[in-house]
């Protein structure tokens, strides 16, 4: 089968480069591992605290941060303090009500809230903490046994819901950058194919046109579909991440590895020499992934820059992994994504396939 | 003798400059055809329009009294004049990847390659990079790539440019021996004594344009070189 000869030929050439074994086998996981750190973080423990001035609830605050693991930052607000949490930026949150102070002084129960992330391990040491000191803070202040009440809350829907881990919130976006990043760089294959003369040669063969083309696309979805298959099935096994719905996902996976390739058939297609095309790779695989929510979340972008990030595909493969990894959707939930997907992967194969054949004759 | 390669009227031009202008010639079975003439005389021209690489403006093509197409294609072997090899992959991976393009099947084609390695010397080094390769090794197995298939018809642009005297001879020799079972050879060199030595018959092109054609004992009064000279003006290498 030519058609496969062809395909697998640029696989060969691809694996025989040995820089590609870094880039596309260690750093991607090399990634996770980095941003999950950044996200989920092992150094010292942080607690959030929301409350209002008054002499007792300064002294529970003071006294929360009195341990030498844990670092307690104020937040303006609950849904201030929710959000952190939700992120990570710590790993719990305390809200004092705001009458802390007349509760106390008045003799009532003031009910404390804690929020957490469930299965943020790090929550339950802090917790551990809070608790005692908090026990002990109303012990000071009643002279009788603790009346603090712990509830866990977390009220609407959450962008990075509880018990995610920090994993699965920097892998998506950098299976998205990784897969874009490797089908564009490894089109510099299909260039030289053509710059050696390689194709000419091929040309003068009984082989048909389309045949090669067939071929060089297949090696393209290949070559996109391996390296995304890669990182899902490595984040997963190493990381422990839960990609959600299976169908979804790898409906997502297979739809933006084929944006890939047929972004690479053109980029391929495009150029008679090397240079150019690795440089447009570079800045199209970093820059694309950068404004569709690769460096920064997409949902911290406002409006504006929200429909502007929509133009690249990263966006849209990250809104279909955010919807299957962080809200239980399926298969049916991210078809608007996996249509827009697909849309655009046809418009750039059949430009890609007409340039490649005004390339190759 | 029949004809295994006919060409009537070939017409190239880019642009301004006509490449080749009305060129005819043909080569029969067994016979070896040496196209002489200048740098930018239009013999690569010419060469890839007779291997289908290039359209030509006008004139006519026959491979075994056929207009080309896919079947005419697997009759002829190619020998570009510029290297067209896979530098990062060996010297097998390369055959392997022509062979099928040419509709080889991988278990002819593992013994074919085999022999072709054999040939062109290059046995030892079989599964090395073509990029550890000297210039007249990748020479040789841009050579060996042409032969691969069994072709009918072998056409070589310059094959041995930049190859030792010694690998020259010992190519050209394995080549003559496949003549001698029915293989016709098309092919342009800047090497004279090599065509005086190889050649059947040879042709002089210069401006596209056939100038003479004969054997080299017809040619050779005194000798080649000066019948090169008086027909174009220029020496066969600038
Ligand atoms: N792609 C091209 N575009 C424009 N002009 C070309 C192109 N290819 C060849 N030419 C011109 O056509 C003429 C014939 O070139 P060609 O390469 O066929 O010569 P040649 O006989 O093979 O020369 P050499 O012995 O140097 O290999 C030259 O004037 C060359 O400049
Ligand atoms: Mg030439």
């Amino acid at each position: 089968m030519k058609v496969l000869l062809i395909a697998q030929v640029g696989l060969l050439r691809l694996a025989r480069d040995r820089t590609n074994v870094f880039f596309v086998l260690l750093a991607p996981f090399l990634l996770i591992l980095v941003l999950g750190q950044l996200f989920g973080g092992q150094d010292g423990l942080r607690l959030g605290v929301v409350a209002a001035q008054g002499q007792l609830a300064d002294r529970l605050v003071t006294a929360l941060g009195s341990g030498t693991r844990v670092t307690v930052t104020r937040a303006a607000d609950e849904a201030a303090l929710r959000t952190a949490v939700e992120r990570g930026e710590v790993h719990a949150g305390l809200v004092l009500p705001a009458s802390y102070d007349a509760s106390l002084a008045a003799g009532r129960t003031a009910a404390v809230r804690y929020l957490i992330r469930r299965t943020d391990l790090r929550s339950h040491d802090v917790g551990t903490w809070v608790r005692s000191v908090v026990r002990q803070e109303s012990a000071r202040v009643l002279g009788v046994s603790p009346t603090a009440t712990v509830t866990v809350s977390t009220a609407g829907r959450a962008v990075f819901p509880e018990g995610l881990s920090a994993f699965a919130i920097s892998a998506p976006p950098l299976l998205l950058l990784f897969t874009f990043l490797t089908s564009l760089t490894a089109a510099l294959g299909l260039v030289e194919t053509r710059a050696l003369g390689v194709s000419r040669r091929v040309h003068a063969s009984p082989t048909r046109v389309g045949t090669v083309i067939a071929g060089e696309a297949l090696g393209r979805v290949a070559i996109a579909l391996a390296q995304g298959a890669l990182i899902m099935a490595g984040s997963a096994l190493l990381f422990g991440v839960d990609w959600g719905d299976p169908f979804g996902a790898v409906a997502t996976l297979l739809a933006f590895s084929l944006v890939g390739a047929g972004a690479a058939m053109l980029l391929g297609a495009s150029f008679k020499t090397p240079g150019p095309p690795i440089s447009l790779a570079m800045i199209l695989g970093l820059g694309l992934s950068a404004l569709g929510g690769g460096t920064v979340p997409l949902e911290s972008f406002d409006p504006t820059l929200r429909t502007i990030a929509h133009l690249t595909p990263h966006a849209w493969g990250y809104d279909a992994f955010a919807q299957l990894v962080r809200h239980d959707a399926g298969f049916v939930d991210v078809l608007p994504q996996l249509g827009v997907l697909t849309g655009l992967a046809l418009v750039l194969f059949a430009l890609g396939t007409w340039r490649l054949r005004r390339a190759l004759t | 003798m029949s004809a295994l390669l006919e060409v009537v009227g070939l017409r190239k031009r880019y642009k301004d400059i006509v490449a080749v202008d009305g060129l005819g010639f043909a080569v029969h079975e067994g016979e070896t055809y040496g196209l002489l003439g200048p740098n930018g005389a239009g013999k690569t021209t010419a060469i890839s329009m007779i291997v289908g690489v290039l359209d030509a403006d006008a004139g006519e093509i026959r491979v075994a009294g056929r207009a080309p197409d896919l079947a005419t294609r697997a009759m002829v072997g190619y020998v570009p004049q510029q290297l067209a090899l896979y530098p990062d992959l060996t010297a097998r991976q390369n055959l392997r990847f022509f062979s099928g393009m040419y509709g080889m099947r991988r278990a002819q084609a593992r013994t074919r390659i085999a022999e072709v390695l054999e040939l062109i010397g290059l046995s030892d080094r079989a599964d090395h990079a073509v990029a550890t390769y000297s210039g007249g090794m990748s020479r040789r197995l841009n050579i060996g790539v042409g032969l691969l298939h069994r072709p009918r018809l072998l056409v070589m642009d310059e094959p041995t440019a930049g190859v030792d005297p010694q690998s020259r001879t010992s190519i050209l020799d394995s080549v003559q021996r496949l003549t001698g079972e029915g293989l016709a050879v098309l092919y342009t060199t800047h090497y004279m004594e090599e065509a005086e030595r190889l050649c059947d018959r040879v042709g002089i092109v210069d401006h596209g344009r056939m100038l003479t054609e004969g054997t080299p004992s017809e040619l050779g009064d005194p000798d080649l070189e000066s019948t090169f000279l008086r027909l174009t003006g220029r020496a066969l290498r600038d």
